[in-house]
């Protein structure tokens, strides 16, 4: 009987210890690493050297600045799947289809992303091509650095609205149909349905998509940098996560690393506060 | 009526040139793949003449993406088996046993869903580097494990709280111990959650690029998304070389998605809708 008073333990040992030892434990280690020196000085506790450095990095504020840019073309980010998916909820003709074909390239990896945009988006590939037949360009997608940063955002968002939308489709789900019909019956235009039907529907999906985009932003760019521009051209196309790759893996500064990783989480923190008071509100609605 | 027909389709028309944009891509890459350098260099957008496999077969063989390939599909399956064990075992215990500390260990698996990779990859190189896992397979997979085990102990113990304690109750009376019950009853009604999860799962190791470049330095332990970034650098000037290397990555989830679509899209919004 002892043995079966055990056994929840036993199940939830393996996954606890994992998550508590590579997780949370790493998590800890880092922020405290963070305090300590690089090269020289490396163990050293050097107080808030590393974050004053880190500020001081030309890269790194460029890197604070992307994530600016992010932020502010995130509307953009969230409306395009949100347009799409109410009009496939409305079943425009081949609404199948274009669910289908828009959620395929979620599935692929930033790296095949990356590399197929790094083919069409050549100073001498295809886009420019089609641009150079109708009179315009070419332009330097990916080699001005005042055009470099909207290129690869452009390349996520085509590659990642077909998440959001999918997503936008799930709370579709759950609208009441007859207030639609109501608001149709009494001739309300599409814009109009949209803004006094759709969006007070759907406003906990809306903002869900809303902080799960702003995290995939914040995450899940690596790939495409990496392979799009390496961070160039002139350092114009970083964000805190390949700052922090670069330092770690080809700098050797392991502690101002560790410093980029602390600012990263806590804008995180910002982001998955947010959601998790979201889930809360989902957990009791339902 | 008539007018919003009209509209429907006015809106169909951009709708299709967009899905014609979100698969193009893809095709041309195809297309790409199959012409030689020369017919490349001359028209880009030209049919390539017909289905040709030698880039393909070549940059399989001597490029060495089959090699990475299997590096690949080893590192996933083992990571996704365990994920999937260590999952439904933790979900089964949190779920449906009463126990102290359990609502502790829950939050504590929910508070590691916020902590993205990039945020600890510094202290777990060290880490890894210290057992000696560096540039082994057992260390990358089980970087893999960990990264993805909070959202499939979270996905796995919200589907088992679906299922109504009486069943294992009755499972109970008959005898079972709770090792008994996790076998017999929890892993088979779990199949349709442990096949969503276990396909996101399987989706995210694959397409990993990040966490394997920092796990996996020397050149053929290389994963297929490692053995593309390098085929970048490497096969800049031979571009169909390049496309059959992006086409041999892409062709598993291409197939995949095409066979379970389904299950990939209720994955995410279950992930979405719980976590």
């Amino acid at each position: 009987m002892r043995g079966e008073r055990l056994a929840p333990y036993v199940l939830v040992a393996p996954a606890i210890l994992i998550i508590v030892a590579l997780r949370l434990w790493p998590l800890a280690l880092g922020v405290n690493f963070s305090f300590t020196g690089d090269g020289d000085r490396d163990g050293a506790v050097v107080g808030l050297d590393n974050y004053i450095d880190l500020f001081r990095d030309p890269l790194f504020q460029t890197a604070l600045r992307n994530v600016g840019l992010l932020v502010l073309l995130l509307p953009i980010a969230v409306a395009i799947p949100g347009l799409l998916a109410t009009f496939i909820y409305l079943r425009v003709p081949g609404h199948r289809f274009f669910r289908s074909v828009y959620f395929f390239p979620a599935v692929l990896s930033p790296v095949i992303v990356g590399a197929i945009f790094n083919l069409l988006l050549a100073f001498d590939g295809p886009l420019n091509a089609v641009l150079g037949t109708v009179g315009l360009g070419p332009v330097d997608w990916l080699g001005d650095p005042d055009v470099a940063m909207f290129a690869v955002v452009g390349v996520h968002i085509w590659a990642t609205f077909g998440m959001a939308l999918v997503v936008f489709l799930a709370g579709f789900a759950t609208l009441d149909g007859a207030l639609l019909d109501a608001a149709r019956v009494d001739g309300a235009s599409l814009p109009q349905v949209i803004w006094h039907v759709i969006i007070p529907g759907l406003s906990r999906t809306i903002q869900f998509v809303f902080v799960t985009t702003m995290i995939g932003m914040l995450t899940s760019m690596f790939g495409l940098l990496y392979v799009m521009t390496s961070g160039g051209p002139e350092g114009s196309t970083y964000l805190p996560e390949y700052f922090i790759w670069i330092q770690q893996g080809q700098m050797n500064r392991p502690a101002l690393a560790s410093a980029a990783s602390t600012v990263l989480f806590v804008i995180m923190l910002v982001v998955g506060l947010l959601q998790l008071s979201l889930l809360r509100r989902a957990v009791k609605e339902s | 009526m008539s007018r919003t027909r009209t509209s429907r389709w006015l809106v169909a028309v951009p709708m299709g040139l967009l899905a014609l944009a979100t698969i193009y891509p893809l095709l041309f890459t195809g297309n790409v793949a199959m012409k030689t350098r020369r017919e490349y260099v001359l028209d880009r957008f030209s049919l390539a003449p017909a289905a040709r496999w030698d880039n393909i077969v070549g940059a399989w063989t001597s490029v060495g993406m089959g090699r990475y390939f299997l590096n690949s599909v080893v590192v996933v399956t083992a990571a996704v088996v365990l994920l999937l064990l260590l999952g439904s075992m933790a979900g089964f215990a949190l779920s449906q046993i009463r126990f102290r500390g359990s609502s502790v260990l829950f939050l504590g698996c929910l508070a590691a869903l916020f902590i993205p990779f990039q945020v600890i990859m510094v202290p777990m190189a060290r880490v890894m580097a210290d057992l000696g896992l560096i540039d082994t397979y057992p260390g990358l997979v089980l970087v893999y494990v960990a990264q993805f085990l909070p959202f499939t102990v979270f996905l796995m113990t919200s589907f088992y709280r679906t299922i109504p304690p009486e069943i294992i109750d009755a499972a109970r009376i008959d005898g079972n111990s709770v090792y008994g019950v996790y076998r017999r009853i929890m892993l088979p009604m779990g199949t349709p959650a442990l096949l969503s999860v276990g396909i996101l799962n399987a989706l995210f190791c694959w397409n990993d690029v990040l966490i394997a470049l920092l796990m996996m330095p020397s050149a053929e332990h290389r994963t297929l998304m490692v053995g593309v970034t390098a085929l970048r650098g490497q096969y800049s000037a031979d571009i169909p070389t390049f496309a059959s290397g992006v086409l041999i990555a892409a062709a598993p989830v291409l197939l995949l998605y095409l066979f379970l679509q389904r299950q990939i899209a209720d994955g995410v919004t279950a992930g979405a809708t719980k976590g």
